[in-house]
Order: C-alpha cells, then structure tokens, then sequence
C-alpha cells in the first residue's frame, strides 16, 4: 500500500486535481474522488497525510513563485526530510510545476481581483451631417460600448460618447501610463531594500 | 410644441443612442505584492475610472480593473478611434 504512495505514476494526475480545486476553483474534487481515481489501493487513512503533504508542497511552490533554481533547491531539500519525498517524485512536480505555472499564476492573480473588470468593449464613430438648426455640419463622435464586471455575476453594460477634442487628450493620457509601468516594474527588479519579503 | 424643449446649440452632435458623455478619465497603475493565496503576487492592476454625464447634469462614475495587457488593448482601441475621428 504504501509502495503504491511512494510511486510517481499517479502523481502527476493528483497535482492535476490539486490544481484544478486549489487554485481554479473547481468544485467536488474531493479526497475521496482522488483516492478513488488514483490510488484506489490506498486506503483513506494512508492517502490523507501524502494528500495533504503533496498540497502544501504545491501550495508552497506557487506562493512563492518559484523559479527553476528556488523550486529545485526546494525539491531537493523535501527529498533530504523525514517523511518528504522521493526524488522521483520531485521529478514529477518539477515537471508538472514547469508546464502548469503560468496559467496557475493566472488563476491566483484573478483570484485577488475584486473590482469589476472590463469584460467587453465596442466601439463606432457616427458623422453627423445635419441637425434642424444648420444645414451643413461634421462633427463625428466616437461612441463605446463598454461591458464591466465580475465573473459569474450579472454584467453592467454602458455606452458613452467622446468628442474628437476630448479623444486627442484620453490618448495622451494613456501613453503616459505606459511609461509609468515601465518605471514602477524597474524599481521593484532593482532590489531596493525591504522590497521583498514582508 | 414648444421650442425650448429642443433647443440645443446648433453645431452639437449628440447621438442618438442613449449614451452619456465622457467627461473625465482617470487611472491608477498598483502593484499587488502579496495575498493570502500568494505571497509572492507581484500582479500589475491599471484601475480606470470614467466621468459620464447624462447631458443632465448628472454624473456617474464607473470604474473598473485591467491587466497590463488588457489595457495596451484598451489604448490601442482609443487610438485606433482617434485614427479615424
């Protein structure tokens, strides 16, 4: 029973299924349904720690964000504790690590969005050519359609109109915000002191 | 009928469509740094907030969050509309 923990054949589907309810919200992936599926051989009783000890170790992993030479530090010293892992096992959460990283980091990112966000966009500009009062006018408009939100709830869905003027000085703005990023992700790269690590 | 009731100023070009108009536009650039589900977040956040008038006098304020890349998307379409204005 326990050789059937110790193997590595299993595991990357367990991290799968770790994944899926730890960081993409999937519901009813429950102990009991992994045990089943993966190590039906198991007992409960054996499956919860090595359940628990895999959770954390990949709960560890993406808090931090581990590079490759962290996440291989990291493994290699779980392989050197008592009742830590194999290094075949350290192999297959490497891997999994590898491939699984980015859209985890995605998952964990929105997770700590709270506000609203822009879930649709559209736009068209009208030419207006006459009006009652004069026979003879261009003034074009842009006109947006804009669709914010939070996911899995009802959407607030608004239009609104901006002036040729007032559309010149919205670009100018927004270019500057570029810029800024820029800035601001530099200063964090660069190591100031007490940056990190709070 | 009442001509006041109509009077606008001659060369304004309101749409028809029910919509306000941008008055103002406002950003914020933040970095989250942690969370509890991530210590190590590091997760750019533009946070927009749009002035809109009703041509009433009302005003509401409608804000939302972008990713980075959702934003360069979100000025490219600014741009692209004044392109053509």
């Amino acid at each position: 029973m326990a050789g059937e923990l110790e193997g590595s054949k299993s595991l990357s589907g367990l991290l799968s299924g770790l994944a899926q309810e730890a960081f993409h919200g999937h519901q009813g992936i429950t102990e009991e349904l992994l045990r089943s599926q993966l190590y039906p051989e198991v007992s409960l009783e054996e499956f919860r720690p090595f359940l628990a000890k895999m959770r954390g170790i990949l709960k560890s992993i993406a808090s931090a964000d581990m590079d490759f030479n962290q996440l291989e530090a990291f493994l290699t010293a779980q392989t050197k504790k008592q009742g830590g892992i194999t290094s075949d096992q350290a192999a297959v959460i490497s891997k999994f690590w590898k491939s699984h990283k980015t859209k985890i980091r995605e998952s964990l990112m929105n997770q700590s969005r709270w506000d609203s966000g822009l879930r649709g966009l559209s736009w068209r500009i009208d030419g207006k050519s006459q009006s009652r009062h004069s026979a003879q006018i261009h003034t074009p408009v842009a006109i947006m359609e804009l669709e914010i939100g939070k996911s899995g709830q009802n959407q607030d869905q608004f239009r609104l109109w901006i002036k040729r003027t007032a559309l010149c000085l919205k670009d100018k703005q927004a270019s500057n915000l570029k810029g800024k990023y820029s800035l601001v992700f530099n200063l964090h790269n660069s190591g100031a002191p007490g940056w990190h690590s709070r | 009928i009442r001509e006041d009731r109509f009077r606008c100023p001659p060369d304004d070009a309101k749409p028809v469509a029910a919509a306000g108009q941008l008055i103002d536009f406002q950003w914020k650039l933040g970095i989250a740094m942690s969370a509890d589900s991530c210590k190590s977040l590091k997760s750019p956040c533009v946070t927009v907030a749009l002035k809109v008038t009703d041509g009433l006098g009302n005003v509401t304020c409608k804000s939302f969050e972008m990713t980075i890349s959702q934003f360069q998307n979100f000025h490219s379409q600014f741009k692209e509309m004044a392109s053509v204005l």
